[in-house]
C-alpha cells in the first residue's frame, strides 16, 4: 500500500472527526433528525436514510474505560463484551443463532469515556432484532461460565496485544501524558487487573454505569420515524437503573518535565516510537483549527512529518500526528517506526521538523492547501448509517454543538495566518515532551537518554509508576 | 419452508427496491480508443467523487529477482512524471481538496483518489500524466526503497499472520508466482534497477490494461469529455505476456514451522482452491462463512465458545485470478498445543465434508451475502472498489447484480461438494508459528 491510516491508533475518537471539512461550494449539511428524551432520562435520535434497506443502531452508555480504577483495570471492556453472551429472555446460542441468521451484525466494546453497543440489519427485521438488543442493554445476565471464558480470552488477548507494537504503545504514552487520571487507564486491562476481576464486579460496574440518564441512542436508516418513536418508547421506558457514580470529572495533570520510556522488546526489527503532549478536550471551540494545522504537521501524505521522514529520506513507511481529544482533555502526538541502526536520525529529524512549526509557522500557500484538505474530505465521513449515528452520540459524549457538520465549513474558512499563529502557540506542545520508544532497549537506551530520564521497561509489564 | 420464504422476502425486496438506488442499468460504460474502459456510477448523495483505476498487474506477474517490483511500482507512480514533478502529484491533489492511496494484490495494481467533485478536472489531469508520461527519478528510486523495506519490516514485526502467511505461500506453491508475497524478497527490493521498473511500466501500464471507476456526484457526460480530453491520447500498448504456468498437482501434504516469539502457536491451513470465475467459487465463499462468519459460525462456536481451544479462529479465500488458496488461520488458547488445534479444525474441516451443512446455516450464509451487498453500497467508495472488483475478477461488473442470484441457487450439497472436492489432505499445507523453546519436537 502507498499509505496506511491510524498508524499508531492514535484515537478512536479522531476517526470521526479528524481533517474532515466541507466544500465552500457544496451544500453538505446535516441530515435531519429527530429528537426525544424519554422519562428516564435516555435520549434518542432518529434520522431516515433511505439509500439502502438497512438500519443502524447504536447505544452509548457512560460506563467508559475512565470509569476502571486502577485494581480492576479492564473491567469496562470486559462487562461491555459481555452485553451479548445472554440476557432475562435470551440466552446466548439463541442471541448467536437469532440475529445471525437475519445477517445482523452487532458489538459491544467501551472506548475511554463510553461503552456502546451497534447493530446493522436489514429493516423488516426491525421487531425481531430490537427486543434483543434491548435486552442486551438493560437485562444482561452475566452468568458465570460465560464470564470466566470471557476473563481467559482477555488475559490471553494482553499477551498477544505485546507482539505488536503498534497495539500497546499508547498504554505506556497514556501513562506519561494523563498520569493519575483515569484517562491513563489500560483500556483492555492488565493480566494481574483482569485476574483480580470477579463476576460481582461486573455486576456491580453494570448496575453503577449503565443508566439510562446519560445514555444516548441513536438509530439511523430506512424505516417509518413514528413506528420507531413508538418502539423504542415501549422497550426503553421500564429500564429504570438508576446507578452510583455521577459526574466524577477531576483535573488533568500538568506535565513539568519531559519523560521517556524505553520498552524493551527483544526481538524487535524496528523501533516504534510516539512523542508528544498535552493535548486538548474535544469540544474547544478551536478544534477544527488545531485539525487544520495538524494537517499540515502530520495530518496527510505531504505533511511535514511524512515529507521529511518517507519522501525525502526513506527513513519510515509512514510518520504522522494527531489531537486525541477526550472530554475533559487529550493528548497530542507524534509517531513513527524505523530500522533499529537509523533510530537516532529519525528522533532527530521528527524533532527538528516539530520545531518548524514552531519556528517558522506556517505559510498562507500551505493553509490554503491544508484548508481545502479538510473541508474535500468532509462530506464521505458522513456517509454511512453508522457514521451518521456515531456523530449524533458523539454529540451528547464530548458535548458538541448539533450544528457542528453545518458550519465546519465557516470554521475551516475563518483560519487565517493571524489565527493559525495563535492556535500553534496555544495548543502545540513546546517543551515538556513525552516520549516511548519500542525496540531493542540495550540499543534504544543510550541514544535517547539526552531527551530527558530514562526509565526502561520489558514488554511484559504494563505500568510505568 | 420457513427459511426459504425468508430468502424469498428478502429477494423481492432486493427486485422491487433495486440495490440501494443503484441497479445494474445505472452503471454506464464506455470504452476509448486505446482500450481503456470506463465505468461511471452517478451518485450524488453527497458532494463528492472518487476515480479507482485498476491495473491487471500484481505480484504474479513477476519473476525471481523482481519478487514485490508490482508493489513498488505503485509507490514509484507517485513520485513524479513530465508535467507535475516529483512531490507535485500529491501536493496538487490535495491543495485541490483531493486524497489518494493505492494497493497491490496478487493479481491487481489499484490506484484510488477521493475528491470534492471541483476537483474532478485535476484528478483526470494527474492521472493522464503519470499514465502517460512517468518519469523514473533515481534519487526517488533509492529512497523509496527505505520506504518499502521500512513497510516490509514493520509488516513483519506487528503481524503474526504476515510471518505465517509468507512461509505457507512459499511451501503451498511449487511454481507459480503466487509463491512469493506482494511485498517481496528483501534482497529484490534492495536490487532491481532503474531498467526493471521501465519494462514493468511499459509492459503492464497501458490504458488497454486498466479499468477506471467512477462513483460520485459526476455526470456521465463530463466524464466522457474529460476520458476523451486526458485519457484517450495515451497510446494503447502490445498485449502483456498471460502468466502461463498452472500450479501442478501437490502430491501429499507439506508443512512448515516458523519460529518468532509468541504467547501462543498460531496456526494456518492453506488448501489449493481454483480462481475466482470458476463454478465452485460462490459455494466455497459460502462454506467460509459457514465455518468461521459470526459467533454461530461452525469454528468459532466450537473451537472459541465451546472448547476455548482458540481465541480467535478465520477463514480467508482470496479474490483470485489464477487458482488460489482456501486459508484457516487460528490462535491457540495460552496452553492449547498447535497439534491439538490443528487437528480440533481438521475435525470440523472433515465434518463438512462428510456430513455436509444444513438448510438453516446455508440460509443465515445467504442471508448475510445480501446485507454485505447493501452495506457495501452504503458509500460511493464501496460502488467503485465493488464494481470494480467484479469487474476484474468475475469479468463482468454485472455480477455484482446478480451475486444473491448466485448465492441462492446453492444448495447444501454444493457445499458438501466442495468440501470434498477441495479439503483433503494431500491438497494441504500446515503452518505453525511458535516460540523457539516450543519448538523441540
Amino acid at each position: 500500500m502507498k499509505t496506511f491510516y491510524n498508524l499508531i491508533n492514535i484515537a478512536i475518537v479522531l476517526i470521526s472527526f479528524s481533517n474532515y471539512s466541507l466544500q465552500a461550494q457544496s451544500n453538505f449539511i446535516s441530515p435531519a433528525y429527530e429528537h426525544f428524551i424519554l422519562d428516564n432520562g435516555l435520549k434518542v435520535y432518529m434520522v431516515v436514510q433511505k439509500e439502502v434497506p438497512l438500519v443502524h443502531f447504536r447505544a452509548v452508555v457512560p460506563a467508559g474505560v475512565r470509569q476502571d480504577s486502577k485494581a480492576n483495570a479492564g473491567l469496562s471492556e470486559l462487562t461491555a463484551n459481555l452485553l451479548s453472551s445472554g440476557t432475562a429472555s435470551y440466552d446466548k446460542e439463541t442471541i448467536e443463532t437469532t440475529l445471525d441468521f437475519m445477517g445482523a451484525s452487532y458489538n459491544s466494546s467501551s472506548n475511554m469515556e463510553a461503552s456502546v453497543l451497534t447493530s446493522s440489519f436489514i429493516n423488516k427485521d426491525l421487531p425481531h432484532v430490537l427486543p434483543i438488543l434491548t435486552e442486551m442493554l438493560t437485562k444482561p445476565s452475566f452468568e458465570e461460565a460465560e464470564f470466566v471464558k470471557s476473563k481467559q480470552r482477555a488475559v490471553a488477548g494482553v499477551d498477544q496485544s505485546r507482539e505488536s507494537p503498534r497495539s500497546v504503545i499508547n498504554n505506556y504514552f497514556n501513562q506519561l501524558v494523563y498520569g493519575k487520571h483515569p484517562y491513563a487507564n489500560i483500556p483492555s486491562g492488565t493480566k494481574q487487573s483482569i485476574e483480580r476481576i470477579e463476576l460481582k464486579d461486573v455486576n456491580r460496574f453494570y448496575s453503577d454505569h449503565y443508566t439510562p440518564m446519560g445514555s444516548v441512542i441513536a438509530v439511523v436508516g430506512d424505516f417509518d420515524p413514528t413506528k420507531m418513536k413508538t418502539q423504542l418508547t415501549n422497550l426503553f421506558s421500564s429500564w429504570n437503573n438508576v446507578g452510583k457514580v455521577k459526574n466524577n470529572r477531576t483535573v488533568l495533570p500538568s506535565l513539568d518535565s519531559s519523560k521517556v520510556v524505553v520498552v524493551n522488546k527483544e526481538d524487535a526489527r524496528e523501533t516504534t516510537m510516539l512523542i508528544g503532549g498535552v493535548g486538548v478536550p474535544r469540544n474547544i471551540s478551536d478544534y477544527i483549527g488545531i485539525q487544520v494545522i495538524n494537517t499540515i504537521l502530520g495530518g496527510r501524505f505531504t505533511s511535514w512529518l511524512n515529507d521529511e521522514l518517507r519522501v525525502n529520506s526513506g527513513l519510515t513507511y509512514g510518520a504522522r500526528s494527531g489531537f486525541s481529544a477526550l472530554r475533559e482533555g487529550g493528548s497530542f502526538s507524534m509517531s513513527t517506526f524505523t530500522a533499529n541502526e537509523t533510530t537516532e536520525q529519525t528522533i532527530d529529524l521528527l524533532l527538528k521538523t516539530y520545531q518548524k512549526i514552531h519556528k517558522t509557522g506556517v505559510d498562507s500557500k500551505t493553509l490554503e492547501s491544508a484548508k481545502n484538505y479538510v473541508m474535500g474530505q468532509f462530506p464521505p465521513d458522513y456517509e454511512t448509517n453508522a457514521a451518521i449515528a456515531r456523530f449524533f452520540t458523539d454529540t451528547y459524549t464530548y458535548e458538541l454543538p448539533l450544528d457542528y457538520i453545518d458550519r465546519f465549513n465557516e470554521s475551516v474558512s475563518s483560519i487565517d495566518i493571524v489565527k493559525a499563529t495563535q492556535i500553534i502557540e496555544d495548543y502545540f506542545p513546546k517543551e515538556n515532551m513525552q516520549m516511548v520508544f519500542i525496540g531493542k532497549a540495550s540499543e534504544i537506551t543510550p541514544i535517547v537518554s539526552k531527551y530527558g530520564p530514562v526509565k526502561v521497561l520489558e514488554i511484559t509489564e504494563d505500568v510505568y509508576e | 419452508m420457513k427459511i426459504n420464504l425468508y430468502f424469498t422476502a428478502l429477494f423481492l425486496l432486493l427486485l422491487q427496491k433495486g440495490i440501494s438506488q443503484s441497479r445494474a442499468s445505472d452503471v454506464q460504460s464506455f470504452t476509448l480508443s486505446n482500450g481503456m474502459k470506463i465505468l461511471v456510477l452517478e451518485d450524488n448523495s453527497i458532494p463528492n467523487a472518487n476515480m479507482y483505476l485498476f491495473w491487471k498487474v500484481g505480484s504474479r506477474n513477476e519473476y525471481p529477482g523482481i519478487t514485490g517490483l508490482s508493489h513498488f511500482f505503485e509507490h514509484m507512480m507517485f513520485n513524479g512524471s513530465k508535467k507535475y514533478g516529483p512531490k507535485m502529484f500529491d501536493r496538487t491533489m490535495e491543495a485541490a481538496g483531493g486524497s489518494n492511496n493505492a494497493y497491490t494484490t496478487e493479481n491487481l495494481t489499484v490506484y484510488t483518489d477521493w475528491f470534492p467533485i471541483s476537483a474532478l478536472e485535476t484528478i483526470f489531469d494527474l492521472e493522464a500524466d503519470r499514465i502517460g508520461h512517468l518519469e523514473l527519478d533515481p534519487k526517488m528510486v533509492e529512497s523509496e526503497r527505505g520506504v518499502v523495506l521500512s513497510e516490509r519490516s514493520t509488516g513483519l514485526e506487528n503481524s503474526n499472520f504476515r510471518n505465517i502467511s509468507e512461509q505457507v505461500k512459499g511451501a503451498a506453491f511449487l511454481a507459480h508466482p503466487y509463491r512469493w508475497s506482494v511485498i517481496g524478497y528483501e534482497s529484490d527490493i534492495k536490487n532491481w534497477s532503474i531498467d526493471d521498473l521501465q519494462t514493468y511500466f511499459d509492459t503492464y501500464y497501458a490504458p488497454n490494461n486498466a479499468v477506471v471507476v467512477i462513483s460520485g456526484d459526476v455526470s456521465l457526460e463530463a466524464v466522457k469529455s474529460l476520458s476523451k480530453k486526458y485519457f484517450e491520447p495515451i497510446p494503447a500498448g502490445p498485449k502483456a505476456r498471460p502468466v502461463h504456468t498452472i500450479e501442478p498437482e501437490q502430491l501429499g501434504q507439506k508443512r512448515v514451522v516458523v519460529e518468532k516469539q509468541v504467547s501462543s502457536p498460531n496456526i494456518m491451513l492453506a488448501y489449493h482452491v481454483p480462481e475466482t470465475k470458476h463454478e465452485d467459487y460462490y459455494a466455497l465463499d459460502v462454506l467460509s462463512a459457514i465455518l468461521s462468519d459470526g459467533n454461530s459460525s461452525r469454528l468459532y462456536n466450537q473451537l472459541v465458545d465451546q472448547k476455548t481451544l482458540a481465541t480467535s479462529v478465520f477463514s480467508y479465500m482470496p479474490e483470485s485470478i489464477d487458482p488460489n488458496l482456501f486459508y484457516f488461520y487460528g490462535v491457540a488458547s495460552p496452553g492449547t498445543s498447535p497439534e491439538l488445534l490443528e487437528s480440533e479444525m481438521i475435525q470440523i474441516i472433515n465434518d463438512i465434508a462428510q456430513n455436509g451443512v444444513s438448510e438453516k446455516e446455508l440460509q443465515k450464509v445467504k442471508n448475510q451475502k445480501l446485507v454485505a451487498l447493501y452495506s457495501s453500497l452504503e458509500t460511493i467508495d464501496g460502488k467503485s472498489n465493488t464494481l470494480g472488483t467484479y469487474e476484474m475478477y468475475f469479468g463482468d461488473y454485472n455480477k455484482m447484480f446478480s451475486a444473491p442470484q448466485s448465492y441462492e441457487s446453492l444448495t447444501v450439497e454444493d457445499i458438501q461438494q466442495v468440501a470434498k472436492k477441495y479439503f483433503t489432505k494431500n491438497n494441504s499445507t500446515v503452518g505453525y508459528l511458535i516460540s523457539p523453546e516450543n519448538n523441540t519436537k
